[in-house]
């Protein structure tokens, strides 16, 4: 081993923070020119030991040396001039600038103290020509499509000559299509010899591209494994440590009558000047999890803020259990029989400063049951937060009276669930539930949601994932531009016709089904 | 015509303090910290400059060598006070509109205890004539002599050059692309080793300098010279930020905002002298509320489409993502 | 968690350590004042060596035999101090407490003089309509932060502009009421003035008394019904109110109107208190200066952690030292320079806050690596870190719980 030619050691490194471990003497030995996949679950520490070679965070101990040699990393200037290079999850793109700005922001070149544009456009062409990453530079970031921004972001590396690419859960906002040709390009990086840091918590992904990978489980090194030499359920085994099924455990389901029903919705969008929901019309029943898939961005969010009373609708109807609540305010809709699990549980589904008690009965403090004339019936919140804690197990530090921000992330969605299903209702609507959440929590999660259906609710799930998509739901909605485009039989369908649909490659007319009958 | 004349003539020296400090605090935001102090770093810009005038006066310097001098004091002056909004809001990070309310509350305070002390006055009262009445040669041109070149002070000519200066510096340098950076996403800035802290503490202190001249300049162009800690700059300071919010965080919008205003204050304050508004008689002091009341009615147009620098007033927290 | 009794114990437990919340609190308004108070002692020390001790002692202990005054100029700025505070408490910055306490002394005013009402309600129609004045002047930036979302603290900047431009104007184009002469309002009879408390060389009168009941109310308030509930709930997450179908639009306008109806009662407390030479009272000069009271009431809010029993003991800590500033002048120095300690006090309130924090969490930490419960990770989402271990370590202190 000690021979081998790498380009970059990470050696025994360990990040704490206040009350946590992050990183745990972790090492990773980066050959060069290979692509070395990094694998774990949400909070495995992945994104730490790479801020920590970026030079975003100071490890308490551990060294990193490169080409042999002990370098210390105190910035990401740093690490830019020691050729690393890094794709965020959450794109570091100034929006309002264009594609040109951002890629030369921070090593502009210049003239006569004046940027000189020419110069830097010059370059930047050549590179796109030549590694076949398409974009245009003087297009508005705002305006482009994600894959273009990622493109940019990669240019960005490129443009700075660096020669170690970190890649950050790339994948997560592509379509499957996409998805393969950043695949290529990462290979076509590799043999022009880059050194590439693939981070992932995708398994084929890696087993597509990787030539090693290293494994991360709560902050622990695993161990590095040459790819060819093992399996997916290896792997797996791990980064969880113990045997998981994806599979969701749930019986066939059996639809009942329309509980809610949508039609001709088009929501305006706050973003850009199209309408971000297109005229969608679809039913949801009894007993059913219809799940709504499609690439972040393409009007998840605006279709579910417009059901549920956050946003307006421009034309269109919603019914609920018969009752039409297309002008009913936020509050209206809740006591119609909506529970909302919403996308960003920190900016609405939690008052983080509010304790847990306070928090359990942020939909239901007005009720008669917790109010007496505008006064709040101190007692009896306490002994239903205690009920629900019981109940769904949420776990904190001092109970109903813990600050919710003290809470970890799964308990804090726990938290939202508990009151989202002990509050009457007729529909539940989960938008990303189980985003950023460890096994353990993802499959607590998708068993509420099952036990919701069986209840006889009906339960409208909003998913990016295609594992989700395809295991939890009973019926799926593709979404593409606003539009829905196709319904699938999840037990029929496959990853590639999902990718085809939700790329907006394929698309049937579904509006005709629900605006006929 | 001759009424246009004397109210553009008016309306010039009183829109430079405009101008400026709108340009200081488009700065600081687009770096990302709010200056709601502005009125305060005014004050301070106004009083230093002052003061050098009153101890100068005498010693036979020519208005406009003084005014020069007392810019660059003014400057000095506005942007070591600056330091207190950097330091409490980059550094530690505290609420930056508490902040910019404390800089407001100390500056009349202190011109106060000072004049009262050293002075036994209110204020600075010096008696340096920087009024021109026409400027050799450019003077002569024909209306554009008459509009911009007679009756008028030094200051507008150095206004209009600052704000050259300023839209240069935004748009076509190294720095102006790393501040504007700064205030959309300083995560993307820190990211590629833009010391985000430093663009700000220099945000910060480029509006000190700003407001510092632009207070110096309102004592200049529109209180003779003089300055008091009661009546300070009459709000000039706040009005910059609406005038930087009207002209959305662009210099030359700004430049027409800033226009847009000192005009209505001019005419509040010539009323007696236009007939037609005269034999209205509506009391002067309707006119004078007309700029503040001109403003809510701006920010309320300006509010549905307006776009503020992504990040400003919050904090950078690296950690964050 | 199976053991309730374990669990309930440690809910008492807890009371305790969130006392300690309200401690730092208290501690870092105190270095606030620590800092602001050195600071006009250097600026004493500057100004005139030779007299700074004397001066600086008048300013620390002179308010003592004045325990009247004291109460009597605390009452004014308690009422735009809780007038800051509540609006604080939605998270809106009433930086218009002035225009507001301008407003509502004019409807007093008017009142006072040009009403003819039986004696016994004179005076509370007269304090009712400062307080009606108060939220007009309020209902401005809450109508336009509410509808339009214009940032409340540049309109009610304005409004402190043009309410003080429109009262001055209005007193002085109304000959009932102003005496141009000496460019003052009249005194205001007797009938309409509120009663002195009796206390001898000192104005005090039972508006201080109406005040803090007016605090204790605003506690109640804010503490014990769904109404405070909202409220804060807004403060701290404007999004998840709205989530929760709280009526945000609503609150804002009714926050906005009862925080000015706090500063305009300030302004008819102010004016229609008693004087002790007989036949004189309080009058109002129309001299186009903005209310120092209103920007006073800033830093009382802040002081008090905008907490309305905070409130109350921050105003008489204010009054006190300006009660002392005022003496300051005995040895040369001006009363500005209290306004000049209250600036400062202010600023350093605004991240002493922050220090404090931090100070806290340093203890915190200490402490509860003992009792293994994780704090909260400023600044670090749950994502970044291991959640699962946040739920290995939590379940440890539950063993220890039970």
């Amino acid at each position: 081993m000690e021979n081998e030619n790498y380009i970059i050691e990470m050696l025994n490194i360990t990040k704490e923070f206040p009350g946590i471990v992050a990183n745990d003497n972790i090492t990773l030995r980066l050959k060069k020119g290979e692509i070395h996949a990094l694998l774990g679950e949400n909070g495995a520490g992945k994104s730490t030991l790479m801020s920590v070679l970026f030079g975003l965070y100071q490890p308490e101990k551990g060294e990193i040396r490169k080409n042999g040699e002990v370098v210390k990393i105190n910035n990401p200037n740093d690490a830019n001039d020691l050729g690393i290079g890094m794709v965020h999850q959450h794109f570091r793109l100034v929006e309002v600038f264009t594609v040109l700005e951002n890629i030369i922001l921070g090593v502009e070149p210049t003239k006569n103290g004046f940027l000189d544009m020419d110069q830097a456009r010059e370059k930047v062409v050549d590179l796109s020509q030549r590694y076949g990453l398409k974009v245009d530079p003087d297009a508005v970031i705002e305006d482009i499509s994600v894959g273009m921004q990622q493109r940019v972001e990669i240019l960005k590396m490129l443009y700075r000559d660096n020669e170690i690419l970190i890649f950050d859960e790339p994948t997560a906002v592509l379509t499957p299509q996409e998805i393969a040709e950043l695949l290529q390009i990462m290979k076509d990086l590799a043999n022009e010899g880059k050194s590439i840091l693939f981070i992932s918590h995708k398994l084929n992904e890696i087993m597509a591209v990787a030539d090693r990978c290293t494994v991360l489980r709560k902050g622990k090194c695993m161990g590095t494994v040459e790819i060819k030499d093992t399996t997916k359920e290896e792997l797996s085994r791990m980064m969880v440590g113990r045997e998981v099924s994806l599979k969701v455990d749930k019986k066939e389901s059996q639809p009942g009558e329309v509980v809610l029903s949508i039609r001709n919705m088009t929501v305006p969008s706050k973003i850009h000047k199209n309408n971000a929901v297109r005229d969608v019309s679809f039913d949801v029943r009894r007993g059913e999890i219809v799940c709504i898939a499609g690439i972040d961005g393409n009007g998840q969010t605006e279709l579910v803020q417009a059901l549920t009373g956050l946003e307006k609708m421009l034309t269109g109807s919603i019914n609920l259990c018969g009752k039409d609540i297309s002008k009913a305010s936020i509050r209206e809709r809740s006591v119609a029989g909506i529970s909302h699990i919403p996308e960003d549980r920190q900016k609405y589904g939690l008052v983080l400063d509010y304790t847990l008690e306070e928090n359990l009965v942020l939909q239901r403090y007005w009720q008669p049951q917790f109010q007496n004339k505008g006064f709040i019936k101190f007692d009896e919140v306490r002994k239903y937060a205690l009920r629900l804690i019981e109940k769904f197990d949420i776990r904190s530090g001092q109970g109903p009276i813990t600050i919710v921000r003290s809470m970890s992330g799964g308990n804090q969605q726990k938290a939202i669930i508990a009151r989202e299903m002990d509050k009457d209702h007729e529909l539940l609507v989960a938008v990303q539930p189980t985003r950023g959440l460890d096994v353990g929590a993802i499959e607590y999660i998708h068993k509420m949601l099952v036990e919701g259906r069986d209840n006889g609710k009906a339960v409208l799930l909003v998913s990016l994932e295609l594992d989700e998509v395809l295991n939890v739901s009973d019926r799926i909605l593709v979404m593409y531009e606003g539009e829905i485009v196709g319904e699938l039989d999840p037990k029929e369908t496959t990853d590639e016709e999902l990718g085809l649909y939700m790329s907006g490659a394929k698309r049937d007319n579904v509006k005709e089904i629900y605006n006929a009958g | 015509m001759d009424t246009f004349y004397y109210l553009v003539q008016n309306m010039l020296p009183v829109s430079i303090p405009l101008l400026l400090v709108a340009l200081g605090g488009m700065f600081t935001e687009r770096s990302g910290v709010i200056n709601i102090g502005l009125e305060g770093t005014m004050l301070t810009g106004a009083f230093a400059g002052a003061l050098f005038a009153f101890a100068v006066q005498g010693s036979g310097l020519s208005p406009n060598m003084i005014l020069l001098l007392g810019m660059i004091v003014a400057a000095i002056a506005g942007a070591i006070f600056a330091q207190l909004l950097s330091f409490a809001a980059v550094t530690m990070k505290a609420n930056q509109v508490i902040v910019g309310t404390a800089m407001n509350m100390m500056m009349p305070a202190l011109i106060l205890l000072v004049s009262k002390m050293f002075f036994n006055s209110d204020g600075i009262t010096t008696n340096v004539r920087y009024f021109i009445r026409k400027v050799p040669v450019l003077g002569d041109i024909p209306v554009i002599g008459d509009l911009f070149f007679k009756n008028t002070y030094l200051t507008v000519m150095i206004g209009f050059l600052i704000l050259i200066i300023s839209t240069i510096v935004l748009y076509k340098t190294k720095f102006g692309l790393r501040l504007r950076a700064c205030g959309e996403h300083p995560h993307a800035a820190d990211s590629v080793g833009i010391n985000v802290s430093k663009m700000r503490y220099i945000g910060v202190t480029i509006s000190g300098i700003l407001g510092g001249i632009g207070g110096y300049f309102y004592s200049v162009g529109i209180t003779d010279g003089n300055i008091n800690g009661h009546n300070g700059v009459a709000g000039f300071g706040f009005l910059a930020l609406a005038v930087m919010i009207f002209g959305q965080w662009q210099p030359i919008k700004i430049m027409f905002a800033a226009l847009f205003f000192a005009f209505l204050r001019t005419l509040a304050y010539s009323i007696p002298l236009i007939p037609f508004l005269a034999n209205l008689n509506i009391p002067t002091d309707y006119y004078k509320m007309m700029p503040y009341v001109a403003t809510i009615i701006v920010l309320a147009l300006t509010s549905k489409n307006s776009r503020a620098p992504k990040a400003e007033g919050i904090p950078f927290d690296k950690a964050q993502r | 968690m199976q053991d309730k009794n374990g669990m309930n114990s440690k809910t008492k437990e807890k009371k305790k350590i969130s006392d300690i919340k309200g401690f730092s609190s208290f501690t870092s308004a105190l270095m606030a004042i620590v800092v602001g108070l050195l600071f006009g002692f250097i600026v004493m020390l500057l100004a005139n060596p030779n007299n700074a001790v004397a001066g600086f002692r008048y300013v620390l202990l002179g308010g003592l035999g004045r325990f009247g005054d004291v109460l009597y100029f605390a009452t004014p700025i308690l009422m735009t101090g809780l007038s800051v505070a509540f609006a604080f408490k939605m998270g809106l910055f009433n930086i218009g407490a002035s225009g507001q306490y301008t407003m509502g002394m004019f409807f007093t005013l008017y009142v006072a003089f040009m009403f003819n009402l039986p004696p016994s309600i004179h005076w509370i129609v007269a304090i009712l309509a400062g307080m009606i004045g108060g939220m007009l002047w309020g209902f401005i930036p809450g109508i336009f932060k509410s509808l339009l979302n214009v940032n409340e603290v540049i309109t009610s900047i304005m409004t402190n502009y043009i309410g003080m431009y429109l009262v001055d104007m209005l007193i002085r184009s109304n000959e009932a009421m102003y005496i141009p002469s000496m460019t003052r309002t009249k005194y205001i009879p007797q009938q309409v003035q509120i009663r002195s408390l009796g206390i001898a060389g000192s104005n005090v009168n039972f508006g201080v008394i109406f005040a803090i009941l007016i605090a204790i109310l605003l506690y109640v308030v804010l503490q014990k019904t769904t109404f405070g509930y909202e409220l804060k709930a807004t403060g701290y997450n404007k999004h998840a109110a709205e989530y929760a179908g709280m009526n945000g639009k609503r609150n804002i306008i009714l926050t906005m109107v009862i925080a000015g109806a706090l500063s305009g009662l300030g302004g008819a407390f102010a004016i229609l208190a008693p004087s002790e030479i007989i036949g004189s009272s309080m009058t109002y000069e129309p001299i186009n200066v903005i209310a120092a009271n209103g920007f006073n009431g800033i830093a009382v809010a802040l002081l008090g952690n905008s907490h309305p029993i905070g409130t109350i003991f921050s105003a008489l800590f204010i009054s006190y030292i300006q009660r002392g500033g005022t003496l300051a002048s005995l040895v040369g120095y001006k009363p500005e320079i209290i306004d000049l300690v209250i600036a400062v006090i202010i600023y350093f309130s605004a991240f002493a806050a922050i220090m404090s924090s931090g100070i806290r969490r340093i203890f915190s930490n200490r402490r509860e690596k003992e009792s293994l419960i994780t704090e909260p990770q400023i600044g670090e989402s749950s994502e970044n870190v291991d959640s699962g271990g946040n739920d290995e370590i939590e379940k440890n202190t539950n063993k220890e719980a039970e």
